[in-house]
């Protein structure tokens, strides 16, 4: 078969075609799922990690007003576990690769910043990383939950950002050194 | 004669045309509907639009069950960003993208959910039925065995008939991949259907 007649055939192909069974249920079941249940440890961390937008203003300010060689304090080393989704399915390539990259580079990044920056910077981390913990327990019993799935990608997210903003404010101290 | 098929000519059209109007008229007032909110409305466009949705889902993924997981998935995805539909394209491009997006995006799951879709359906084999018949029967079952990449670039390209440009956009692939995706693909296709001895 030429190609011109594999062309033609293809657009001959069914675009449109009936499920075998009604699709609508599961659908309604996630679109009109009540508003979200009493989970009030998870809403609290949720509510905690939209505070730390104040809280990187904080570590930025520090860290901009604090141009002085700091002295290193050695701390224990974070943990990061691979970005889940509830057990069920990791993160995307692109986003794995990215957090490797920021988490390799953390320590040394916060070696750069005041004992002070960096104190807040690892609580900020350890709030965010509860907090992913906690959702992934609860969508493990719960998978389909898309509220919880919603607020854990926000919270993957919060924490890329928050790793980003680290390394970018470390870049910056260094080149103000550097002047 | 000619008078008489102008008119009806022109009948058809002008009921063609009404139909068509009234249909938009009415999606229209349910995207409207749902957009505040009304699920019942929303119920309304996926009756609408569903055969076309799993019909992408089913061509992308050639698997019925996963198929049926990416319509809902997408039906559900668009619920959630309804608000941001503002009518710049018709309502089934958009819901269309939003299917492709959603199969894309079941692909990159976990390779661990990867195998054990894979070993489910080893054990339980589904028959895909997509409603073709004959020699476009054999064209179908020999688009699904394509591998992945040369399958979704056939599939949007050659069935559904978007540019290469869009193909790529949508795939997140340059032009001139799809367009080598889609030179294996034929190439593929051909040493299949040669091997069924399929001929036309």
């Amino acid at each position: 078969m030429n190609d011109d007649k594999l062309m033609q055939a293809a657009q001959k192909l069914a675009t449109e075609i009936k499920p075998q069974r009604d699709l609508w249920p599961g659908i309604a079941k996630a679109i009109e799922q009540p508003a979200p249940r009493r989970w009030t440890p998870m809403l609290a961390q949720a509510a905690a990690v939209v505070l730390l937008v104040g809280a990187s203003s904080g570590v930025t300010y520090m860290m901009t007003k604090d141009n002085a060689p700091q002295t290193i304090v050695a701390s224990p080393d974070m943990i990061f576990e691979q970005a889940s989704f509830g057990n069920r399915y990791n993160m995307g390539p692109g986003f794995q690769d990215a957090h490797s990259a920021l988490v390799a580079d953390l320590d040394a990044e916060l070696e750069k910043v005041s004992p002070e920056a960096r104190a807040d910077i690892e609580a900020n981390l350890k709030v965010i990383r509860n907090a992913i913990a906690e959702m992934n327990t609860a969508l493990a019993a719960d998978p389909e939950n898309i509220l919880l799935q919603e607020r854990l990608l926000r919270t993957y997210r919060e924490e890329l950002a928050l790793l980003r903003r680290v390394s970018g404010l470390t870049r910056n101290v260094m080149m103000r050194n550097d002047i | 004669m000619a008078a008489l098929l102008t008119a009806v000519s022109s009948d058809y059209s002008q009921a063609m045309t009404t139909a068509t109007t009234d249909e938009y008229a009415e999606e229209r007032a349910l995207i409207r509907r749902a957009q505040n909110s009304d699920s019942r409305a929303f119920e309304g466009l996926y009756r609408m639009h569903i055969d076309r949705v799993y019909g992408v889902c089913l061509r992308m993924t050639g698997n019925v069950s996963e198929a049926e997981d990416c319509a809902q998935e997408a039906f559900i995805q668009a619920w959630n960003k309804l608000d941001k539909f503002r009518g710049d394209s018709a309502f089934s491009t958009w819901l269309h993208r939003v299917a492709v997006n959603a199969v894309l995006g079941r692909m990159r799951k976990s390779k661990r959910e990867q195998d054990r879709i894979a070993a489910v359906t080893e054990v339980t084999p589904i028959r895909v039925d997509t409603g073709d018949t004959g020699d476009m029967r054999d064209l179908s079952e020999a688009v699904d065995r394509l591998p992945e990449g040369a399958r979704h670039v056939f599939v949007l390209h050659a069935v559904y008939g978007y540019s290469h440009d869009e193909t790529g956009e949508m795939l997140g692939i340059a032009t001139g991949t799809s367009k080598a995706q889609l030179h294996r693909a034929k190439r593929l296709l051909a040493q299949q259907l040669k091997q069924q001895g399929f001929e036309a």
